[in-house]
């Protein structure tokens, strides 16, 4: 037993283990700061947001220990149960009584759960354990990409049919997380992408993204307007003149193959051409109708802010703005500990300022310095997951780490982008920064599976 | 099976990517652009203003006659409001119920944690009844400020009033903010920039909504406000006020000098009103009403009003004749009625017998010798070098001058000169030209009935010359800035163009007019007191209907007393109470017995003054 308990610790990542506990205080003592109140300045105080934080910080250790002394095998053996469990509650949260307009949250008294945080723990475990058993699925996914070329940007589609499996553990908690609805939660399940990237699926998929991301940038720059065909009265919309340049950029390209490309050659090429054409005229259409008829007018605006197609610092772009005056005032070094003039809870200048935009208050007091060291400490954590990954033996350890890897990086991405102005308004939290107990919980746990399965790398083979 | 493992270097290099974009933004955000720390300190930080008190205004005496007083808004901060009787709180700010609640939705309206206005400006008199009752109502309370209180209810076209800076007001002097008080008239405006003092600026954080929640910088920036300077009159409230009662149910002007400064010791415009009318939540309803009368309370004749001096400018007339050598002390001159009618009296034989008697005559031939010296032989150019230099004694009185007096649009009188029959007389349409008038056109002014015109403070301010022998000193209301040293324009005397000499005569006329039987001011005699007067009478023309109607004559006393070393010099003008010597003397006799002896000999004379209406029609006048 003693022997086992040393092999336990023995093999721990400390370093990891180490930014997770640095981040954590860095996080307690951020939001101790912003609301610090001189009447209740005992850090421990339950009635306070950083009080109540350290309890949840508690409590993380507590499930971290239990995690560390639990069976590897255990965690991988029940991880489909533990995804049924994580949708069971996805889908009970549907029928409590709203809040704020969504059914995200069980109450329990002043303390409330989003389930929505477990189910990512959920569907990491659950698509490890799938890729651990489909131990093929790399050789498949490549004989794939080499039976529709390579070139194919349209591959998913099949892609997805071919891989039922995948596709149910990604699609069932991302329907449910909209019907609640949250578009926050369902755009980090979208990070999963990154997990499938590394496990061979199509190869050209980031390029397709940022693509994609592109045309669609630019559709929802000229969704609204429209112009004048040079040298005629024609009028088009913005949406038409798009899908005319797309048609005259394949053309240019079928007339470079038809020159310079060997005939044999050619007629695959011209097939991967027109059918991108293709796909891109639909997803043109669909970017356009998905803006125009389906998002809701607030998430319009956020986007149409995001682009700069508004201004509008003191209504629709109040929290962004404010958000950035509390950043950008921060300077070089900073206004100091307990110092912001904005983002802290008594001048609540910088709405959501403890949770979703408690990037804000770190780098108002802190600077640049402090953006810097924050930023630096996030990236470091992600590259040690991915060197923690790929140095796993075992399948099921490394795709898990990728998950853990993939949803940290969204969250940092989308939290921290928001703030600075980068990215769309969309209510996730900072791991370890934002105040909030499911999201604590569900990070430490993350984390915490991840050093046990990483202590097991020496073991799971011997 | 193609290697997958190249993957994690482009997995890490997107997240390096990343990290580099969001370093690179917020050094810039951070460090580079400046428009973030401006855009913090813009949502971030306000400031407020402390206001200091405004300086007090004293009498020659020391008496306070301008002060401050504490006013209290009542104010709401509607999120606070719990379960209120409207009506019964109505009535305690004594609004009506429709007031009541317009105010209200409007403060819901404007912002429920912010507090605002309900009712402004109620007196201490009345917050003193609201005050016990305001704890029942949760949510609202005072919010004090100082405005102005005039204690002694007196002079209130010299102290003037305060109103809210306009935006021209805002514009001229970027010093005042909307909602701040602005001296509007009289010494309150001449004097603004040392009675304001010196806002202060608080800096502060505010939440979100707007609220202070700690001073910025500790209070780095702030700076203290700087109390008002306090001023003192050369007003003395007691003849102010005696003036005043004297004046009552009269319409006219006082302004008595003191001789030997050119301090001014009363001014009184009838009729008047109480200042504090002006002061306060029902400002414009009582300034409407004031403008409105039609007996002008709100005018301040003593300065604004311009009548031909009437007989009064005989004095004037007899010293420039002596001057010039047009006549001598003891020229005579018979009672010749061909140009202008004169009254029943024994022949003037030298000019003290002239002022005495006041005879119309004599002081047309001694002024046809002035204008008409004899020195060219074109009567028309005699006339007109004639002219030059009688409108330059005339003006060295002061009449249509500059005279420098610390109130704000002073009007002054005039002198009519050649250039003005020249070019404007009789109409600017249709003048004389040159050399196209002679003496025989322009004979009224001898006796001030013609083209020259004085105001009541250029009259005192004549009284003050003649008094002086010869020079005077620019009638002032100033006596003392608190910590400033007052103008030389106000210490150094101003010398007419009459030699001492020449007084003597006249003087001795002046006392004749009050003393001895036969002088047309007898009603100004004061047992055992030396005053030297005379009386006069401008003749009042009116404009109605287009016609130009003569009305009753204005009655007008100039005195000064006692004759040797004067201490004041007077201008009484009744309007439309007809001969001089009837209501003007005697009032200007019992003034300056007031100022000399603090008490009046004769009852019976000040009763016969206090009870006289004089105002002609309706007694419609606003009631104090």
């Amino acid at each position: 037993m003693r022997n086992q308990e040393n092999k336990i610790f023995a093999n721990i990542d400390w370093t990891l283990f180490v930014i997770y506990i640095v981040l954590v205080l860095l996080g307690i003592s951020n939001i101790y700061s912003s609301v610090y109140n001189p009447e209740k300045s005992n850090i421990f105080n339950l009635d306070t947001e950083h009080g109540k934080q350290i309890m949840w910080f508690g409590v993380s250790l507590f499930f971290g220990i239990v995690i560390l002394f639990l069976e590897s095998n255990f965690i991988r053996k029940y991880a489909y149960w533990f995804y049924g469990f994580t949708m069971f509650l996805l889908v009970a949260v549907l029928f409590t009584p709203p809040i704020n307009g969504a059914r995200s949250w069980f109450g329990f008294g002043s303390v409330g759960i989003q389930p929505s945080e477990f189910a990512k723990i959920g569907v990491a475990l659950a698509l490890s354990r799938f890729f651990d058993q489909a131990h093929s699925f790399s050789d498949r996914a490549s004989s794939f990409n080499k039976k529709v070329g390579l070139s194919n940007l349209w591959g998913m589609v099949p892609f997805i049919l071919k891989n039922k499996e995948t596709a149910l553990i990604l699609g069932i908690p991302c329907v449910l997380v909209l019907l609640q609805p949250d578009a926050g939660t369902f755009i980090i399940f979208t990070s999963f992408i990154l997990v499938l990237y590394r496990e061979g699926y199509a190869g050209n998929m980031l390029l397709f993204m940022v693509i994609a991301i592109i045309i669609a940038v630019i559709t929802l720059l000229v969704a609204d307007s429209s112009f004048e065909l040079p040298l005629t009265d024609i009028k088009l919309s913005g949406k038409a003149g798009i899908i005319i340049t797309l048609v005259v950029l394949v053309g240019i390209f079928a007339l470079l193959i038809k020159n310079f490309i060997l005939k044999r050659n050619r007629k695959s090429l011209y097939k991967s051409l027109f059918g991108s054409l293709l796909v891109a005229v639909i997803f043109v259409n669909f970017i356009e109708v998905g803006y125009s008829n389906i998002l809701q007018s607030h998430q319009k605006v956020r986007i149409d802010l995001l682009l700069g197609k508004i201004d509008d610092p003191d209504g629709d772009g109040y929290n962004i703005n404010r958000a950035k005056a509390a950043i950008g005032s921060g300077g070089f070094i900073g206004k100091g500990y307990k110092q912001a003039t904005l983002a802290n809870a008594h001048q609540k200048h910088v709405p959501m300022q403890s949770t979703d935009f408690i990037f804000c208050t770190w780098s108002e007091e802190r600077g640049f310095i402090g953006s810097f060291l924050l930023v630096s400490l996030y990236t470091f954590l992600l590259l040690k997951i991915v060197v923690i990954a790929e140095r796993q033996r075992s399948h099921f350890t490394r795709v898990y780490a990728y998950c853990v890897g993939s949803i940290f990086f969204y969250h940092f991405l989308i939290n921290v982008g928001m703030a600075i102005g980068l990215a769309p308004v969309i209510g996730i939290p900072l791991p370890f920064f934002s105040y909030g107990g499911s999201s604590m919980m569900s990070f430490s746990v993350l984390i915490f599976i991840l050093i046990k399965l990483d202590s097991e790398r020496k073991i799971v083979l011997q | 099976m193609r290697n997958l493992d190249n993957r994690k270097y482009t997995i890490a290099l997107v997240f390096l990517l990343i990290s580099v974009t969001f370093t690179v933004r917020l050094f810039y955000m951070q460090v580079v652009d400046g428009q973030w720390k401006e855009r913090a300190a813009q949502i971030s930080e306000n400031k407020i203003s402390t206001y200091p008190a405004r300086g007090i205004v004293y009498d020659r005496n020391n008496v306070k006659i301008i002060s401050n007083e504490i006013y209290y808004d009542i104010h709401v901060i509607p999120k606070q409001v719990k379960d209120v009787d409207s009506f019964k709180l109505a009535k305690l700010l004594d609004i009506t119920i429709e007031k009541y609640s317009e105010k209200m939705a409007a403060a819901k309206d404007y912002s429920y944690r912010k507090s605002s206005e309900i009712v402004r400006q109620i007196p201490p008199n009345e917050f003193a009844l609201i005050a016990p009752e305001l704890y029942k109502y949760p949510g609202f309370f005072e919010v004090a400020r100082t405005l102005r209180v005039y204690p002694k209810k007196i002079a209130s076209h010299v102290l003037g009033y305060m109103n809210e800076a306009s935006p021209a007001d805002i514009e001229k002097d970027r010093y005042y903010k909307p909602g701040d008080y602005i001296g509007r008239s009289g010494i309150e405006k001449m004097y603004e920039n040392y009675l304001r003092g010196q806002r202060g600026v608080k800096y502060y954080l505010q939440d979100a909504i707007g609220i202070p929640t700690s001073r910025y910088e500790d209070g780095k920036y702030d700076t203290l406000a700087v109390q008002g300077k306090n001023i003192t009159l050369t007003l003395d409230w007691e003849l102010q006020a005696y003036g005043e009662e004297l004046m009552k149910n009269k319409l006219g002007s006082i302004v008595a000098i003191e001789p030997s400064t050119g301090e001014i010791l009363a001014m009184i415009s009838a009729p008047d009103y109480d200042p504090n009318l002006l002061v306060g939540r029902h400002l414009s309803k009582n300034y409407t009403k004031l403008q409105q009368d039609t007996l002008l309370p709100l005018y301040n004749r003593s300065i604004s009003s311009k009548n031909p001096p009437g007989s009064t400018f005989k004095t004037l007339m007899a010293l420039v004749g002596m001057q010039t050598g047009a006549i001598t002390e003891n020229s005579s001159f018979a009672c010749n009625r061909s140009l202008s009618g004169c009254h029943n009296h024994p022949t003037a034989r030298n000019v003290s017998d002239g002022v005495k008697m006041s005879c119309n005559p004599y002081f047309i031939s001694l002024t046809r010798r002035i204008i008409q010296p004899g020195k060219v032989k074109s009567i028309f150019k005699d006339a007109a070098l004639g002219m030059d230099v009688w409108a330059k004694h005339v003006k060295s009185f002061g009449i249509g001058e500059d005279l420098h007096t610390d109130l704000p649009s002073v009007v002054r009188g005039k002198v009519p000169t050649r250039e003005y029959y020249d070019n404007e007389f009789p109409s600017k349409r249709n003048p004389y030209g040159q050399y196209r008038w002679a003496f025989s056109t322009i004979y009224s002014n001898s006796i001030g009935q013609g083209e020259v015109l004085t105001t009541p403070l250029e009259m005192a301010n004549i009284a003050a010359a003649i008094a002086n022998r010869g020079q005077f000193f620019y009638p002032h209301f100033i006596k003392e800035i608190e910590g400033e040293y007052l103008p030389d324009l106000y210490t150094n005397p101003v010398k007419t163009t009459i030699d001492t000499t020449y007084f003597r005569p006249v003087i001795d006329g002046m006392w004749r007019v009050v003393h001895e039987p036969g002088g047309t001011a007898r009603r100004a005699r004061i047992d055992s007191l030396n005053v030297c007067g005379k009386t006069g009478t401008a003749e009042n023309f009116k404009m109605v209907h287009g016609k130009r109607i003569q009305m009753t004559d204005h009655s007008i006393f100039m005195a000064f007393a006692p004759k040797d070393n004067p201490q004041i010099a007077i201008s009484v003008y009744v309007e439309n109470s007809g001969f001089g010597g009837t209501w003007a003397a005697p009032i200007a006799s019992l003034m300056i017995e007031k100022f000399i002896r603090g008490e009046i000999s004769d009852k019976a004379k000040e009763t016969r003054v206090l009870e006289a209406n004089l105002i002609p029609d309706e007694d419609d006048y606003l009631k104090k």
